[in-house]
């Protein structure tokens, strides 16, 4: 066991209850001694350790809680953003939509006026033509008048001198037609 | 069959005689309990060395343990004492470590337990009583600490001054009783189970009745109780006690007479001066 004990200078035990005041000294020496090792060497930087570990745990957590609040703000905001679009896109369909029926009825009538003026202009020209031609078909006639009424009367038949004649009989004839 | 029941060995005495005063002896000076408690010292030590060697922010397995032990102290010196009390910590955890380390060594046969020795336990528990006294002087003054002792009447002071004796005694001799009680009866079955051997198995010639079988195993089971569990629970009492005591001589700051706290707080101020 011991030195001293092995060599057998001393075969001297205390007695079972007693305090030994040299004894008391050595004790309080060693627990002031292993105070102030553990102190400096082991709960103060084991301590320190934790607490700046746990420092940087909930600096982490709330940098994380601020990210997630700010994300959130910015996702309501993008969705807002978002609704009014929408909104907005569909109000843009329906102003063109508008318009868009204006500018149709626009166009119809105005098509519909032109045709309706496409047509008078028409009927007017096939008035005209019609009068034309029936004043062609007047002198055409009235000269195979002179001609006939000539080779009946078999004379000249001066037209200036028949004129009147002529016209009575045409006139009559476009009378009875 | 001898069964003898001992002190601690004496390895080294004075060359010259002290007086004995009752229960007190100075004569002895290196014993068994001093060479438990240097080696306690010794193995506390190297122990923190390797462990807090490399402390990382990202801890290895022992680190861990390490760390939930120092949390678990921590918690529980808050819990006992309050917040404002945590300085007190790294005492509460030497007292117990090397309560309990020099509980356990003795179970090694190489040393004999240092806190089966009164003297151990008892110096252990005069340091509580001085904290419990210097802090008690140090917050509510010196008159007001004795004016405590006529509290709640008068005629309860001599009660009162037995009862503050009464603390450091009970805590040394709890402490003391449990672990040298515990090795006591250890030693007491073993020479049971050596009896029941010899009177047993006595009767088979040569050297296998001489051989004790019946005290293999046995002991073991009662040594988990004994050494393993008494240790850990007187240490923990020990630590508990003095925790409370302590706790008790510093309230917390916004517990203390007004006038009090006003002295308090300009001693604080001085000293952060002086520091800075």
């Amino acid at each position: 066991m011991g030195l001293l004990e092995a060599t057998g200078i001393l075969d001297k035990f205390e007695s079972f209850v007693g305090v030994n005041l040299w004894t008391m000294l050595f004790a309080w020496a060693n627990l002031l001694i292993l105070y102030l090792f553990l102190k400096k060497l082991l709960f103060k930087p084991m301590k320190n350790m934790i607490d700046s570990r746990q420092k940087e745990i909930d600096d982490m957590y709330s940098d994380a809680e601020n990210a997630r609040t700010s994300a959130e703000e910015l996702k309501s905001e993008y969705e807002e953003k978002i609704s009014h679009a929408a909104e907005e896109s569909e109000q843009i369909l329906k102003s063109a939509v508008r318009r868009a029926q204006l500018k149709e009825e626009e166009i119809l009538g105005e098509a519909n006026s032109q045709a309706s003026r496409i047509l008078e202009r028409a009927e007017e020209q096939i008035e005209l033509e019609k009068k034309r031609a029936l004043n062609e078909v007047k002198n055409e006639v009235s000269s195979m008048a002179i001609g006939i009424a000539s080779a009946v009367i078999e004379r000249d038949v001066s037209a200036e001198e028949h004129r009147d004649l002529i016209d009575d009989f045409i006139n009559n004839i476009g009378n009875e037609q | 069959m001898d069964l003898s029941v001992n002190g601690p060995k004496v390895y080294f005495e004075l060359p010259f005689d002290l007086p004995d005063i009752n229960i007190f002896t100075m004569k002895n000076l290196i014993t068994q309990s001093t060479i438990t408690l240097f080696a306690v010292t010794l193995i506390l030590i190297i122990a923190a060395i390797a462990v807090t060697r490399r402390i990382t922010k990202r801890p290895g397995r022992i680190q861990v343990l390490v760390e939930k032990l120092i949390t678990m102290l921590y918690n529980l010196v808050e819990d006992t004492m309050g917040k404002h009390n945590l300085k007190f910590a790294p005492y509460i955890g030497t007292l117990f470590l090397s309560s309990i380390c020099g509980t356990l060594l003795g179970m090694t046969q190489i040393f004999r337990s240092a806190t089966a020795d009164l003297s151990v336990t008892a110096a252990w528990a005069l340091v509580t009583t001085g904290m419990v006294w210097y802090h008690n002087i140090k917050n509510f003054g010196f008159k007001a600490w004795l004016k405590g002792f006529t509290e709640p009447i008068v005629v309860m002071t001599p009660m009162n001054i037995v009862s503050e004796i009464a603390n450091p005694v009970s805590m040394a001799f709890r402490h003391f009783g449990n672990v040298a009680g515990g090795s006591v009866l250890t030693a007491l079955i073993y020479s049971a189970l050596a009896a029941l051997s010899n009177l047993i198995l006595g009767w088979i010639p040569g050297i296998i009745g001489e051989i004790p079988f019946f005290q293999v195993g046995i002991p073991a089971f009662l040594s988990i109780y004994f050494d393993l569990f008494s240790g850990f629970v007187q240490a923990l009492v020990f630590s508990l006690l003095t925790m409370v005591y302590v706790g008790g001589a510093c309230p917390p700051p916004e517990e203390m007479p007004e006038a009090r706290r006003a002295i308090l707080e300009k001693r604080a101020a001085k000293k952060a001066n002086k520091k800075a």
